[in-house]
């Protein structure tokens, strides 16, 4: 692999935990347009966790998560009544606020001679834990993809949960799931809580991989994208949004001949496909159709003979 | 006390271009009950087309006014078509995420005609600011102001004196309902949306004409801070649109004066989410309750 | 989250971990000093690069030097093919020729491998004609 698809992949993996952080609100049948606060949070915690602090890298991932999902569940408290739009713009205003005040945020140490730190606008140079402990970017890519992978796994598993199913009907009628006994408020908070880890640790994973941050990167852009991911990848699986950054990212890295028509062209396509599929390719009744293939493939598998004759056969309870 | 007054009336005036672009994204809002965050850049592509006008023929204000409005309303009506009618009832989100996407196009069309980051747009009126004692008033402020009241005066009118009106009232309360009792549904949304679109137009015109640039970000410009305004007022009122959109501009232009440019957007968005947090429904509430219900 | 996803990343971050922990200690740290201006072509550019130890000011030789660019206000989406730089005549200097997507402000990723490595940003505007210093954003 030549470095510069090392680096496409790594920036495809790294956006993908954003994109799995805005679906996790459109399960619950919110969207945000501020997850991208959280990735910046996770950033800046990472980022100076190790270009200030010394930690490890390992602990500052995990302080990234934290302060993540610290600082969304703070803010899915006081945003806890609020649906749809007045929701969405709520998570606005408080990521416009958070990407501000990292305008504002001043705290450098020197370190080498050289004063390190967060900037202002400037934003964050010389997060250079990669470099003063060798880390070649494929060992860093492998990273990015274990953790992307036990965020996929977290999410099968959580779709078996109870957890995710009570996430699931909060998502179809929030009302019609309490009254089945599920605490509404409390699964919310949650969500937002996990989301915002995810989104974090995807920003202190950014934060290391580019070795600079500024508070621009994470505007407003940033966060319709990550929404937009998992409506073009589809919401029936985590797959997803991973389908769709590797869409937005991949493919518009490979029609680069296009170059001045690419957004008119990748615009026009994702357009269309909502006319048709407007919960995205891979949405709930594909994943269903796909589940139900799978499992009676398994079934013929196992019972070897005569097949089970023409016609879909009777499959297992869902 | 007088930098107070003289930041007050400052605010207002810019405010009323606030509220004009919050007055067309709340009639969109109101009767298709979903974003279209391709509103602004909707916007920006009629003051693309304003500018090629100016700089190629050296067309006048008026001329370059009306290409502004026509321009977006085209804009707004391409967004429409695409990413709005041939949406199923259910798809609110497939919507908004499509609008997104076609924001990107218009963005490059418009890099692709003019590839520079900023183009000089024609000044509204170049006259010295009028005096009142201490006071000053630009003269292409007050153009702004009038511009806001009579436009939310005259949507008002439109909204509650005309048969197009009450056609839009009812969508607004209930499409399903109007289309029943015999709205034409069909023509009413399209007409509608490309009116809205123009009305933006207009906002976008003043904004450029005082400003005297254009660049591509002033279709994300126009989206947030038509968004901001219409929050602050009310989701789907149209008094509610012009005072959100004078008070975000009162803030701003306080804040920035007492606090410097950076404390200027975190105030409006503080007072966005305060606002939000604790009365979701806007200063003034709403048009239908319905409308309220479902974003 | 269940108890089987908690150990799963437990597992995970403890093997991150292991990967990450025994490098090596503080290397040399680059300092940069680039100039661009346009070529021949719109959007396309000539620069140069100066690189220099932080510590010694001793310019740095023989170093393999890749540049990639991106933009900060679209992370990830624009990133343009990187290109290599070819060392120049002066000391510690290298030249590349960097083709652009639009104008804008661009975050260069100098990176330098082969007896340093490292990585140096520098965030310029690159606009028709003119290359310059990035002002804080505004609309």
């Amino acid at each position: 692999m030549d470095d510069y698809t090392i680096g496409v992949l790594s920036n495809i993996g790294v956006v993908s935990f954003v994109a799995l952080s805005a679906y996790l609100l459109l399960l619950t049948g919110e969207i945000s347009f501020g997850q991208q606060a959280f990735f910046a949070i996770g950033a800046y915690a990472a980022g100076i966790a190790t270009a200030l602090w010394g930690w490890p890298l390992a602990l500052a991932l995990a302080w990234g998560a934290l302060s993540g999902g610290g600082a969304a569940v703070l803010v899915g408290i006081p945003t806890l009544r609020l649906h749809g739009l007045y929701f969405s713009i709520a998570t606005l205003a408080f990521a416009e606020m958070v990407r501000i005040l990292f305008e504002l945020f001043r705290y450098q140490v020197e370190i080498d001679g050289e004063l390190t730190g967060p900037s202002g606008a400037e934003g964050f140079r010389n997060i250079r834990y990669i470099f003063d402990h060798n880390i070649d970017a494929v060992q860093f890519l492998l990273l990015i993809y274990a953790l992307l992978a036990a965020a996929l796994l977290g999410f099968v598993l959580l779709e078996r949960s109870r957890t995710g199913v009570a996430f699931r009907m909060i998502g179809e009628d929030a009302t019609l799931a309490g009254l089945q006994g599920i605490s509404v408020a409390r699964h919310k908070v949650l969500a937002a809580g996990i989301a915002g880890a995810l989104a974090g640790v995807g920003g202190g994973l950014y934060a290391h991989l580019t070795t600079y941050v500024e508070p621009r990167i994470f505007d407003v852009m940033l966060g319709v994208h990550s929404l937009a991911y998992g409506l073009i990848g589809g919401l029936g699986t985590a797959f997803g949004p991973l389908l769709g950054v590797l869409i937005d990212i991949g493919l518009l890295e490979s029609i680069r001949a296009l170059a001045g028509y690419r957004m008119i062209i990748f615009g026009g396509i994702v357009a269309l496909l909502l006319i048709v599929r407007p919960r995205g390719l891979l949405d709930e009744r594909t994943m269903h159709g796909i589940g139900n293939l799978w499992r009676r493939t398994l079934l013929r598998l196992r019972r070897p003979g005569p097949g089970p004759g023409p016609g879909p056969g009777p499959g297992p309870g869902p | 006390m007088i930098d107070l007054v003289q930041n007050t009336i400052d605010g207002l005036m810019i405010g009323s271009s606030y509220g004009l672009l919050a007055l067309g994204f709340t009639l969109i809002f109101g009767v298709m009950r979903r974003l279209n965050l391709s509103y602004g850049p909707s916007i920006m592509i009629g003051g693309y087309f304003g500018t090629v006008l100016y700089l190629q023929f050296g067309a006048g204000p008026l001329v370059v006014a009306v290409a502004v409005v026509v321009g977006a309303a085209l804009a707004g009506l391409y967004v429409e078509r695409l990413c709005f009618a041939p949406m199923k009832a259910g798809a609110a989100i497939a919507s908004m995420v499509s609008s997104f996407a076609v924001w990107m196009q218009l963005e490059q069309a418009a890099i692709l005609v003019l590839p520079r980051h900023t183009y000089a747009f024609p000044p509204l009126a170049t006259g010295a600011p009028l005096e009142f004692g201490p006071f000053a008033v630009r003269i292409d402020h007050l153009v702004m102001l009038g511009c806001a009241l009579g436009l939310a005066a005259a949507v008002q009118l439109l909204l509650y004196r005309t048969r197009f009106g009450l056609a839009l009232r009812a969508i607004i309360g209930n499409p399903v309902a109007a289309h029943l009792v015999g709205v034409d549904v069909r023509t009413v949304m399209p007409l509608a949306f490309a009116g809205a679109s123009a009305i933006g137009g207009v906002a976008g015109f003043l904004v450029l004409a005082v400003d005297q640039q254009v660049t591509p970000m002033f279709g994300m410009w126009a989206t947030l801070k038509g968004l901001i305004a219409m929050m602050i007022g009310g989701l789907g009122s149209v008094p509610g649109a012009v005072l959100g959109g004078l008070l975000l501009g009162v803030i701003e232009v306080q804040s920035q004066w007492y606090f410097g440019p950076q404390i200027r957007d975190l105030a409006a968005y503080f007072v966005l989410f305060a606002v939000l947090a604790l009365r979701p429904r806007g200063l003034v509430g709403s048009l239908s309750e319905a409308s309220t219900q479902k974003a | 989250m269940r108890p089987a996803t908690r150990r799963t990343v437990a597992v995970l971050f403890a093997v991150a971990a292991a990967c990450v922990a025994g490098g090596a200690e503080a290397q040399v740290r680059a300092k940069a000093d680039l100039r661009c201006e346009q070529a021949s072509e719109v959007l396309l550019y000539d620069c140069t690069v100066g690189l220099v130890d932080s510590r010694t000011n001793e310019p740095l030789t023989g170093l393999a030097v890749t540049i990639g660019a991106d933009m900060p206000s679209m992370a990830g989406a624009h990133s343009v093919r990187p290109v290599v730089a070819a060392e120049g005549p002066a000391k510690g200097t290298y030249r590349f020729r960097l083709a652009l997507e639009m104008h804008g402000d661009w975050a260069l990723l100098i990176n330098l491998s082969g007896a340093t490595r490292d990585r140096v940003v520098k965030v310029l505007r690159f606009e028709d004609g003119r290359v310059g210093e990035a002002p804080p954003p505004r609309r």
